[in-house]
């Protein structure tokens, strides 16, 4: 610039000529440059989604957020895919160690383990995917069993899905058995049918005719509790008062059984009585007798329907009170609808973050892959670099990812 | 390659200190499943717990970047790359507090009802007695009815309980 002013033109007579040298714009290769940029976007996209699940998860209503266990979390298998990613970055660093000292066999095995370890990674994820999978929680709803409050609702959706399955078996075993038969139910369509009569049936009696609120929704939530348990829920002093409660329930219908039936006989008597007489004379009374007999018999179909729900209630709970895993465990075919309180975030979050995760590990991975084609001498040092790069931020990302899901 | 860059390839890394680093962050991974275990000082408050993964997480990220990355070894490009970036990110989360991380605060009664595991005082009650208010036996007497009673989709929570009860007439 001072040249200029001071010659006033640009060809002075041989000295201060301006030596243009390309200077780049920062001092490193474009590639890593470009990689760089590519790393920056890519915290904030991480920074994004990290950030949205922190907020949705210290949002929800207080204390519903599902603790690890109930959503078939293993904090070992995620502390142990932790220890996996960090053993291959190791590796990539140790791999562009041996390129840049020309050890291009050594730098190839060195990618090669971290592939493999890549590779371990993400077939624990599927692993861990799949258990989740297994017990109805999915991010969405066609597969989702998920409901996030046990209310009639959740119940009626039980009672729908116990009675779909109970038609289909009731039709399958009618299919089996040939025409002119009695179908025999199978065990299955028993059990569909007695969870259905006797705990759902409860459950949404209760909730729906109980005057006491407090006894509507430990209904509800025993229902949910027997099909999916969740650690600290079991309402065991309910339970207890509701057997007793029950069981009372049975004496005081026996009782009245046994009046019905006093009543059916003394009945019975008077009509065998009345028809001895004159039909004129005791017509009219007669008729009322039958009718009585009649009320009678109904009062006592009623009792007795009464009783098949107590007895099934009292003979299904204590049963159903020895699955150490609830029922949807012990019976997997049955798929009830769960209730996880904020499960459905909770899901939606755990999917999103850590299957974006995974897809970046898989694109490492094919990274990898066509990487091993290459030479890996230290003429292409700066190929392990760059992979190495990308590599340690899916790393990093992991590092934040594990404690946020598995141990908050 | 890097031509202009000052320092040699060869003058940092070195397998010792990548086995150092490694040795730090696998203590590290230690230290905040550490938290989880029985042995954790802070049970009841959960927030030293979280605070501490969040310091350790921070810790290990620091040490791969710096190490594994290179970071550390770079030339002053390293910060316009890095600092914006992780403001802007920084700043992304904060953004998101008022609207979605305190979105509850703001919940009608109406809304409340409908949110996950709301708990009322009915709700509240219920959690606490474990259902121990039993009522007189035979008034909640299952009725004659072999299907349960029509429940309708609209009272869900709470509110379903108490409208499924004003619905159903004493047997």
């Amino acid at each position: 610039m001072t040249h200029d002013t001071h010659g006033g033109h640009g060809d002075d007579h041989g000295h201060g000529h301006i030596k243009l040298a390309y200077q780049p714009g920062l001092p490193l290769a474009n590639g890593k440059l470009c990689l760089w940029l590519f790393l920056s976007t890519e915290i904030m996209f991480f920074a994004g989604l990290i950030g949205a699940y922190v907020v949705l998860r210290f949002g929800v209503p207080a204390g519903t957020w599902p603790h690890p266990h109930d959503v078939h979390l293993v904090e070992p298998i995620g502390a142990f895919n932790t220890f996996v990613l960090i053993c291959s970055s190791v590796t990539i660093v140790l791999g562009l160690e041996a390129a840049k000292l020309n050890q291009s066999s050594m730098a190839r095995l060195w990618l090669f383990a971290t592939f493999v370890l890549g590779s371990v990674f993400l077939g624990v994820k599927m692993y861990e995917y799949n258990s989740k999978f297994s017990h109805g929680i999915y991010p969405s709803t066609p597969r989702s069993l998920i409901y996030d409050k046990a209310d009639l609702n959740y119940a009626s959706a039980v009672r729908q899905r116990l009675n779909d399955l109970a038609t289909e078996l009731a039709k399958k075993a009618s299919a089996e058995a040939g025409e002119g038969q009695a179908a025999v139910p199978s065990e299955d369509q028993k059990r569909c049918e007695d969870l259905r009569d006797y705990l759902v049936f409860w459950a949404e009696q209760t909730a729906a005719r109980s005057e006491d609120p407090a006894r509507r929704q430990a209904a509800l939530n025993s229902l949910a509790w027997f099909i999916y348990p969740r650690e600290g829920h079991k309402p065991e002093k309910f339970l207890a008062a509701e057997t007793k409660r029950m069981e009372r329930e049975k004496t005081a219908i026996t009782a009245e059984l046994t009046a019905i039936s006093s009543e059916q006989k003394s009945l019975d008597a008077k009509k065998a009585e009345l028809e001895k007489r004159d039909a004129a004379e005791a017509g009219e009374e007669l008729g009322a007798t039958v009718k009585a007999r009649a009320r009678a018999d109904e009062k006592a179909l009623a009792a007795n329907e009464r009783l098949r729900r107590v007895e099934g209630w009292l003979g299904l709970v204590p049963e159903l009170d020895k699955l150490e895993h609830g029922i949807n465990d012990a019976y997997h075919s049955l798929r009830l609808p769960i209730h996880i309180p904020s499960g459905n975030m909770w899901a939606s979050t755990y999917f999103l973050l850590t299957g974006f995760h995974a897809i970046h590990v898989a694109v490492g991975l094919l990274m990898f892959v066509l990487m091993l084609r290459y030479r890996l001498d230290a003429s292409n040092a700066h190929l392990l670099e760059n992979g190495g790069l990308y590599w340690h931020f899916v790393d990093l990302v992991w590092i934040f990812l594990f404690p946020l899901l598995y141990l908050f | 390659m890097s031509s202009s860059d000052g320092h040699g390839d060869h003058s940092h890394g070195g397998v010792g200190k990548y086995m150092m680093v490694f040795l730090a962050l696998c203590g590290l991974t230690t230290l905040s499943f550490f938290t989880y275990s029985r042995f954790w000082p802070f049970q009841d408050t959960p927030v030293v717990g979280w605070v501490f993964m969040m310091a350790v997480s921070c810790t290990k990220a620091m040490l791969v970047i710096c190490f594994f990355m290179h970071l550390i070894w770079e030339a002053n490009w390293k910060y316009v790359l890095t600092i914006p970036a992780s403001l802007m990110s920084v700043f992304l989360v904060v953004a998101l507090v008022p609207d979605v991380g305190q979105r509850t605060r703001y919940y009608a009664e109406e809304r409340s009802r409908y949110a996950s595991d709301y708990e009322g005082p009915e709700e509240e009650a219920a959690a606490e007695a474990g259902g121990e208010a039993v009522s007189a036996p035979g008034q909640d007497a299952a009725p004659t009815g072999s299907e349960g009673v029509p429940v309708d989709g609209k009272g869900t929570g709470g509110a379903g309980a108490a409208g499924g009860a004003a619905k159903a007439d004493s047997t």
